[in-house]
């Protein structure tokens, strides 16, 4: 395991263009729900998370909470830090870094929301909660790498709480609420079975990678791996004005976000792509105008462009096709261009 | 504490789900209609719907501070403590509240829902004492269940039970208690996952089908509103809250007419008549429509119900109950599933000559079918015309067929053992290792936190005398701590042994085997069974899927498998036992079924002894490994001769034998029919 410190940057990764925009889109627009990244081993997918991490702006929590609260912000809090400043107390702060918090694919439910403290019930007679992965993953990136092993209940809970932002644990008596605000990135290979349509759907954005083919591609990734591992500080820094670049981007997209218009005729676009390319339900309609702000203020603009449409349209769609039983995922790239020339 | 106050989006502002919204309306008037179920795509609004609802039901009266939401004008429903206040001469405290809505997750525990122990209650203060669970909230209220098709199965009779009696009768953890439960069942589900069991699809009072809009300036209105709200949600509320309460004032108002509205009785013969022709089994549906018809008329604020009321009505209440008509006169040979595919021509014209010369029928109405791309089937009625006369395909050429329709696949299972397992899926009961699932029994045995509280406070009890309690009224150490051994359905590890022999050519029978074979696929995608695929033809057997969950993988697979050449029917047998051998060090707990798909026709062996008695041999092998539990399905077809080497070989390996067409579920009901263009609504159009 390499110290925290130590993380290739995102700046150098090479190609991986959808994935690398679905991740920083869903870096400055949480409400995106996530990521699913679809593709084979070795394809750079949880090199990317990490250095996502690393790449965002630490940020600032209140030192001995468990879930990473925000001190200044009271609307956010958990119970416990909001009543310790109603109290007058002064919270305790430090700065850190985003958190990438793994969920192996053996968790179970009790791992994932949190327990109740049984020995200390059982004794005194109190009920006590024992956090779980979601109250770790505030604020943070909640990574599931082989998502579509996990027992189903569990990716239910999963998606529950980052669509809502919120846990909420009901069980043997217990009932508790935490805030639970991250990202999702889940990743699986479609050939160890598929998740359910119902799942999938509520990823906000999904993504197929395959291996590079461009030999020139392969050999500056080989390069640059190569180089990182026998100097990883010297690496690190010489990449630091371009992480910075990115950086401040980000930054300036968030902050800009609420000021994105929409205009009419983006939306009729949107709906016109929903209706022709066939695909069920809304969720697919709203992702794609979530996105696509996103995308202009990623780029820096206030305004959505067509473009910013054609840009997320493919993360947007590829699990929401309607598909026969077992037909593979795909969208139909020709059927796409002609939508959109209409 | 605090509690994040989520916002709802208001019931008003849903867009071009009039029909859902209609239905939730007349449960919120009439809560004697018995729910709603709502099927239908994802994405749909469903559960932002049923959430909206809530806001908008008219306010109770309850008992105060009781935890069953008593009425307290209604005596005879009184829970037990509150029956014991009167008794005392105290006067019950009398408060208004909303309809509760509860969310029953389909991850809840047995406890969550019937309610426990109050183990709290019991250390402090040494007395047992009831906690009510989610069936107590939901007196009086609404039970919402999400993709209520995925509830497991205990859960359901638990619900089932309950609905049924309106009481919820606690038997469990030492605790005997009674309390009143009367609820609304409101379900959604996706039809992909799986059908619902027919005793609770009955429950519902009435069923929608749902699907998205597709008017482009609709889907913008919708986009909008969500955008707005999301962006701004108490601003969006207030916009809406002139609309929301005229919807609620519309519902008190056609609560106070419904009991004036008059049913005039040529209509109650035309609902009598309705159910009859869609041959809906008992009389729920009669009694259910009069009370839909009725509320509907209420909100219309009229007090006489017209036939357009009815009709409406019709439309909500029989979709999910219309049966099948009874079975066709015994000469026609097939049931229209099994209708076979024509082969696909081009590629193999001279293996068919039967299928060429057959005069073309018409084709079928092809009812309740998505798949509209998969040619029409051809009703074949002479069968012994084409028996084993028609000729195979040549040897050492090999072809391959279509995938024949898909049906529904009877109930597979295997016995129960003693092994916990861990995982999800819906096909055989197990042991589990994980939290879900039913309470069985306790186990001194601590694991998974899962802490038995009414056998650890037993095993407590006896020390309690020499016990430092420490203010508790019990005092509990570490050796008393018993947990939960919990049982649940999962899913197994299904191996295909697919004889794709020339054999099978003959008749088509490749065609409808994989039908089969894509029946139970679907089957093994419902109950989230691993599979794995090897298929035996010429000389050698061959693995071409192994052990997987991905049940597209196998569907592709079994679209491109050729058919053609001899039978090496042991060494089939022989590779698949490989495999579940080496799965075995993998996974000691695997539960596998092998099923062998084939007519039993071996005609080539791997060593000296002749291929039939070596098939014989290696099943006896495969038999006398208790772990591996077997299937045979024989697709030998009644014809002039028949040989039946597959039943022979099914009683060598010891295992259950299926025919083909034994294979299917569906001979009485087909569940829920798709409304449009079928089942309930073109009969009900030709009637009124």
């Amino acid at each position: 395991m390499q110290p925290e410190t130590i993380i290739y940057p995102f700046a150098a990764l090479v190609g991986q263009e959808e994935m690398k925009k679905g991740l920083l889109l869903n870096a400055v627009n949480p409400k995106l729900s996530g990521i699913l990244i679809r593709g084979e081993k070795g394809t750079a997918k949880s090199t990317a998370v990490r250095a996502l991490a690393a790449l965002l702006p630490e940020i600032e929590v209140v030192a001995d909470c468990p879930f990473s609260c925000d001190p200044a912000d009271i609307t956010t809090m958990c119970s416990s830090c909001r009543h310790r400043l109603e109290a007058g107390e002064e919270l305790p702060r430090t700065r850190r870094r985003m958190r990438v918090v793994d969920l192996p694919v053996s968790a179970t439910e009790d791992r994932v929301v949190g327990t109740l403290d049984i020995e200390r019930a059982i004794k005194k007679g109190e009920k006590h909660f024992e956090p779980g992965v979601l109250a770790q993953a505030n604020r943070g990136i909640l990574y599931v790498d082989e998502v579509n092993l996990l027992d189903d209940h569990v990716v239910d809970v999963l998606l529950d709480s980052a669509a809502m932002g919120v846990n909420t644990v009901e069980r043997e008596g217990v009932s508790f609420t935490h805030p639970a605000n991250f990202i999702l990135v889940g990743t699986m290979n479609p050939e160890e079975g598929e998740l359910r349509p119902q799942l999938l759907d509520r990823f906000g954005l999904c993504v197929n990678i395959t291996g590079i083919l461009d030999p020139g591609e392969r050999v500056e990734i080989i390069k640059r791996r190569v180089a990182f591992e026998e100097d990883p500080e010297g690496f690190i820094a010489r990449w630091e004005g371009e992480q910075e670049k990115l950086r401040r981007q980000i930054l300036t997209a968030i902050e800009i976000l609420p000021q994105v218009e929409m205009p009419e005729e983006i939306l009729y676009l949107i709906a016109k792509i929903a209706i022709e390319m066939g695909v069920d339900g809304h969720r697919a309609d709203l992702v794609m105008m979530k996105a696509a702000r996103t995308m202009a203020a990623l780029d820096g603009r206030t305004e959505v462009i067509p473009g910013d449409v054609y840009a997320i349209v493919n993360l947007a769609l590829l699990h929401r096709m309607r598909r026969q039983p077992f037909q593979e995922m795909h969208v139909d790239q020709a059927k796409l261009r002609e939508v959109l020339a209409q | 504490m605090l509690t994040y106050k989520r916002f709802i989006y208001p019931f008003t502002a849903i867009i071009g789900q009039e029909k859902m919204q209609k239905g939730l309306i007349l449960n919120a008037i009439n809560p004697r209609l018995g729910g709603i179920l709502i099927r239908g795509e994802k994405g749909t609004a469903k559960s932002t719907a049923v959430r909206a609802l809530a806001a908008l039901l008219p306010e109770i009266e309850v008992v105060a501070g009781c935890p069953y939401n008593c009425d307290p004008e209604d005596y005879n429903r009184l829970c037990l403590n509150c029956r014991e206040k009167l008794g005392r001469g105290e006067r019950l405290p009398r408060a208004r509240r909303r309809v509760p809505v509860i969310d029953l997750p389909i991850s809840a525990t047995e406890d969550r829902l019937v309610g426990s122990l109050d183990f709290e209650y019991a250390i402090k203060h040494g007395r047992p004492r009831f906690e009510p669970g989610i069936l107590a909230r939901a007196n009086r209220g609404i039970i919402y269940v999400d993709e209520v098709n995925l509830l497991d199965d205990h859960l359901v009779d638990v619900l089932l039970d309950a609905a049924a009696m309106g009481v919820n009768i606690v038997e469990r953890e030492g605790i005997s208690y009674t309390h009143p439960a009367e609820f609304i069942l409101v379900g959604t589900m996706n039809p992909e996952e799986g059908e619902l069991r027919p005793q609770l699809l009955d429950r519902f009072g009435l069923c929608v089908q749902i699907e998205g809009v597709h008017d482009p300036g609709q889907r913008v209105e919708i986009i909008k509103r969500r955008g707005a709200f999301e962006a701004d949600p108490l601003r969006f509320l207030t916009q809406w809250a002139g609309e929301e309460e005229r919807l609620r004032e519309k519902i008190l108002t056609a609560r106070q007419i419904l009991p004036r509205v008059t049913i005039r009785e040529e209509l109650l013969a035309l609902i009598a008549r309705l159910c009859v022709e869609t041959c809906t089994a008992g009389h729920r549906a009669d009694i259910i429509m009069t009370v839909t018809a009725r509320t509907i008329a209420a909100l219309a604020g009229r007090e006489e119900v017209t036939e357009a009321d009815v009709q409406e009505a019709a439309e909500l209440v029989l979709p999910h109950r219309v049966r099948e008509a009874p079975a066709p006169p015994p000469e026609q040979s097939q049931p229209p599933e099994t209708r076979e595919e024509p082969p696909q021509q081009e590629e193999n014209p001279e293996s068919t000559p039967e299928q060429a010369e057959a005069p073309p029928e018409q084709p079928r109405e092809n009812d309740g079918q998505e798949s509209g791309e998969e040619p029409h089937g051809e009703e074949h009625k002479g069968e012994p015309e084409e028996g084993e006369n028609s000729p195979a395909p040549p040897q050492g050429q090999d072809v391959v067929f279509a995938v024949g329709q898909p049906f529904a696949v009877r109930r597979i299972t295997h016995g129960r053992d003693r092994i916990l397992r861990k995982g999800s899926g819906r096909r055989s009961r197990t042991r589990t290792a994980t939290r879900a699932g039913r309470y069985v029994r306790a186990t001194a045995w601590l694991q998974n936190n899962d802490l038995a509280f009414d056998a650890t406070l037993r095993a407590a009890a006896p020390h309690q005398v020499y016990r430092e309690k420490n203010g508790m009224a019990i005092a509990i150490e570490k050796e008393d701590f018993r947990s939960k051994v919990r049982e649940k359905r999962i899913g197994n590890f299904l191996l295909f042994v697919v004889d794709a022999s020339g054999s099978m050519g003959a008749q088509q029978r490749m065609v409808e085997t994989k039908g089969a074979i894509l029946s139970l696929l679907l089957d093994a995608y419902q109950k989230r069974d691993k599979i794995g695929l090897v298929a035996f033809k010429g000389k050698t057997a061959e693995v071409l899927l192994p052990p997987t969950n991905s049940v597209e993988m196998g569907y592709k697979l079994l679209q491109e498998l050729p058919t053609g050449g001899r039978t090496p029917l042991a060494a089939g047998l022989l590779k698949a036992y490989d495999i579940i051998k080496t799965h075995f060090y993998k996974d000691p707990n695997l539960d596998p079924l092998l099923i062998l798909i084939s007519d039993g026709r071996a005609n080539v062996s791997i060593g000296e002894d002749k291929p039939l008695l070596e098939a014989r041999r290696v099943a006896e092998i495969i038999h006398n490994d208790a772990r591996i539990k077997t299937l045979v399905v024989d697709v030998e077809k009644d014809g002039l001769v028949t040989f039946g080497l597959a039943r022979e070989l099914a009683a060598a390996l010891g295992a259950e034998y299926y025919r083909i067409d034994e294979l299917k579920a569906g001979t009485l009901v087909q569940v829920v029919r798709e409304m449009q263009g079928s089942g309930a609504v073109a009969k009900l159009k030709e009637i009124c």
